[in-house]
């Protein structure tokens, strides 16, 4: 079955959705284990992500990538579900309040769920106290926060600190246009990731510090 | 030369005795006359006072008229989210469902808020048109498309690749009707403003961006005007295509490197220009940062040409005045220019350690120091200097001048231990007592008596 995992994984890399859905129903259909195939998938956006980072392909070639990767999911989560395997961890996403761009932070999420977590997105203009009540609820590992507009810095810096005053134990990593690590350092944020795939890389070692 | 003449000169890429200076006040005129943004974006009067204000305090050589990327959107059936401190954002895209251009309504430079705009371009230029040029902003066609799409836009260009043409060059439609009001109305240089090239790869750009922009400048050629490409964000992989364009100009924000705009539009036979770092430096850092940033930018774009100063996109609103009031007074004085050069880095891990200032109250005599930039070779310093040595003779006490030069260790070492804020500053005592100001006589008499006292 290895090579219909292959395929399926240059599918996603090349954004052809039809392939992707073509090739995970058969996977499926061939009784291949769903970890399996979301792990051809994984593969797949990962590949995406270090060819974005590395200025390769841009906004419009990871858009579509993440379209094929959506297409394959919708097959897959059932099955995954249905066999008992979740992700480890959650991620609450958002744009703070006053900002309402959504298409970094969007690539975030799709980055991040393609690496398999599970992805709480609450879209854009999201107050602190939603943030932190989705936290709660959730029990997320990590926040991202999201801020396009130099304006909506101070809202990020506020959401950090209403977060910490909250008592919830999350790792906090922040980006987005104007954001840059000296300014993630002075909010109090505990990551900083200057694009997507940067996200889920920082996402991972926010996690395996707090493990340690 | 007028600054008008200067930056039109440069714009058309000739050398220019100085670097032409562009502060982008976009929604920032709000705060200059105490109107949040959404107040400021649907008033004539407000723009017309705010940017009189602009003149008299950053005494640019061409201006924006409005900065705000939502003006057709708006006419097209967006519907807007009005802020305070930013340009309103669009929250709903009427082609998002299905590209029909049929569905939209029919576009009008009589519609919206188009003509509170072009009233205040009619008034701009009756107040300072000689002396300052006008830049008429309109939103670029990948940005339009943006707006009234989604970014659904971005995939249309891999499953749909009819409609993206047909888009961008309607968005282009658009953007000439905006082009020939704004020039009719009295704007001396059409900005296409396109961000959104922020986000794709030279491949996209030359296949659907590059053809409707062309179709703008040509447009503005024909007019008899000049075109800009304003594109914010980190233009970097595309500068080589946008240098390909037939504009004018480009500017670019502050990803960008300076020094790679100024060889490739240097090889494109274009002016450029960029590019003020606008958060970090601008609106959170200090006078001397701007300097600084300021002096960055001229270096980087160096001795070609058509380079023209500015912030890397829209200021802020609540930028620092004073922060664009040292940009404004650097560019026009070689000497500020120098002393800028010169400033120590701002986080600076060198602390001096080897210049030993002075326990100054176990001294006898008064110690003024007078931290220079040369007083041998620049005019202001050596005033100081003059000024302080004479009041201390004067004085009739025990007082020692001494000059430290900020071109060597000593002067940076001591503009470091004593916090100096300016250049040439006196400091009585280990104290900043006269920054950048050449001090009465009396004043300074009376420094060195206080300073007598406390000992």
């Amino acid at each position: 079955m290895e090579p219909k995992l292959n395929e399926l994984s240059e599918a996603i890399k090349a954004g052809r959705r039809k392939e992707a859905k073509l090739a995970t129903e058969e996977l499926l259909a061939a009784g291949v284990a769903p970890e399996e195939v979301m792990s051809a998938l994984s593969a797949g956006m990962d590949d995406v992500g270090r060819r974005f980072k590395a200025n390769e392909i841009f906004v419009p070639e990871v858009l579509v990538a993440a379209r094929a990767m959506q297409t394959s999911m919708n097959l897959l989560e059932p099955v995954l579900l249905s066999v008992g395997s979740e992700p480890e961890h959650t991620v609450v996403i958002g744009t703070v309040e006053g900002d309402l761009h959504d298409i970094g932070k969007n690539l975030v999420a799709m980055m991040v769920k393609a690496a398999n977590f599970k992805v709480v997105d609450l879209g854009t203009n999201v107050s602190p106290d939603a943030f932190i009540a989705a936290l709660r609820e959730h029990r997320a590992a990590v926040i991202g926060l999201s801020a396009l507009l130099t304006t909506t810095m101070p809202a990020m810096r506020r959401t950090v600190e209403l977060i910490r005053e909250s008592g919830v134990a999350v790792k906090v990593m922040v980006g987005g246009a104007p954001i840059t690590q000296q300014f993630a350092q002075e909010i109090g944020a505990d990551g900083y990731a200057p694009d997507a795939a940067s996200a889920v890389d920082e996402a991972k070692r926010l996690i395996a510090r707090t493990a340690a | 030369m007028t600054g008008k003449e200067i930056l039109m000169a440069a714009l058309r890429g000739s050398k220019t005795p100085r670097a032409p200076w562009v502060p982008f006040v976009g929604v920032h005129g709000g705060s200059l006359i105490g109107l949040d943004a959404t107040a400021y974006l649907q008033s004539a009067d407000a723009i017309v006072s705010a940017l009189k204000q602009a003149r008299d305090l950053y005494q640019p050589d061409g201006l924006p008229v409005v900065f705000d990327l939502q003006l057709e959107a708006e006419v097209l059936g967006c519907q807007l989210a009005w802020a305070r401190e930013t340009p309103p954002s669009v929250s709903s895209h009427p082609l998002q469902s299905g590209c029909d251009l049929s569905q939209l309504p029919a576009f009008s430079t009589e519609k919206g808020r188009i003509p509170l705009v072009l009233e205040a371009v009619r008034r701009l230029k009756t107040e300072m048109g000689d002396a300052v040029a006008l830049y008429g902003l309109l939103t670029g066609p990948l940005t339009l498309a943006l707006h009234l799409r989604g970014d659904e836009v971005l995939l249309d260009m891999f499953d749909d690749e009819d409609s993206v043409p047909e888009l961008l060059d309607y968005c282009a439609g658009i953007a000439c009707q905006m082009a020939d009001a704004y020039l009719d109305a009295g704007v001396d240089v059409i900005a296409v403003v396109d961000p959104m090239i922020s986000q794709i790869g030279p491949g996209h750009f030359s296949t659907y961006v590059a053809p409707p922009n062309n179709r703008i400048f040509d447009h503005v050629r024909a007019r008899g005007a000049l075109s800009s490409l304003f594109v914010c964000g980190n233009a970097t992989r595309n500068l080589e295509a946008m240098a390909a364009t037939r504009c004018d100009n480009i500017s670019v924000d502050e990803n960008v490197d300076m020094a790679a705009l100024a060889r490739i539009a240097a090889a494109a036979g274009k002016s450029f220009g960029g590019n003020l770092q606008l958060t970090v430096v601008l609106l959170l850092g200090d006078e001397n940062d701007a300097r600084r940033d300021a002096v960055r930018c001229l270096d980087q774009a160096g001795s070609s040409p058509g380079f023209v100063l500015a912030p890397g996109c829209d200021l802020p609103f609540a930028v620092k005045p004073e922060n664009l009031q040292a940009v404004a007074s650097l560019v026009r004085d070689p000497y500020q220019l120098q002393v800028a050069r010169n400033l120590p880095a701002k986080v600076d891990s060198d602390d001096f350690a080897d210049i030993e200032i002075p326990d100054y109250s176990a001294e006898l005599a008064v110690i003024v120091d007078v931290v220079t930039l040369d007083s041998a070779g620049c005019a202001p310093c050596a005033y100081t200097v003059k000024a302080a040595q004479e009041a201390a003779s004067a004085y009739g006490g025990a007082a020692e001048v001494r000059e430290h030069k900020i071109t060597g260790r000593d002067g940076l070492g001591y503009m470091k231990k004593l916090q100096v804020t300016a250049i040439p500053s006196i400091c009585v005592d280990g104290r900043e007592a006269f920054a950048s100001i050449i001090p009465d006589r009396k004043d300074l008499i009376a420094a060195l008596r206080c300073a007598a006292d406390r000992k």
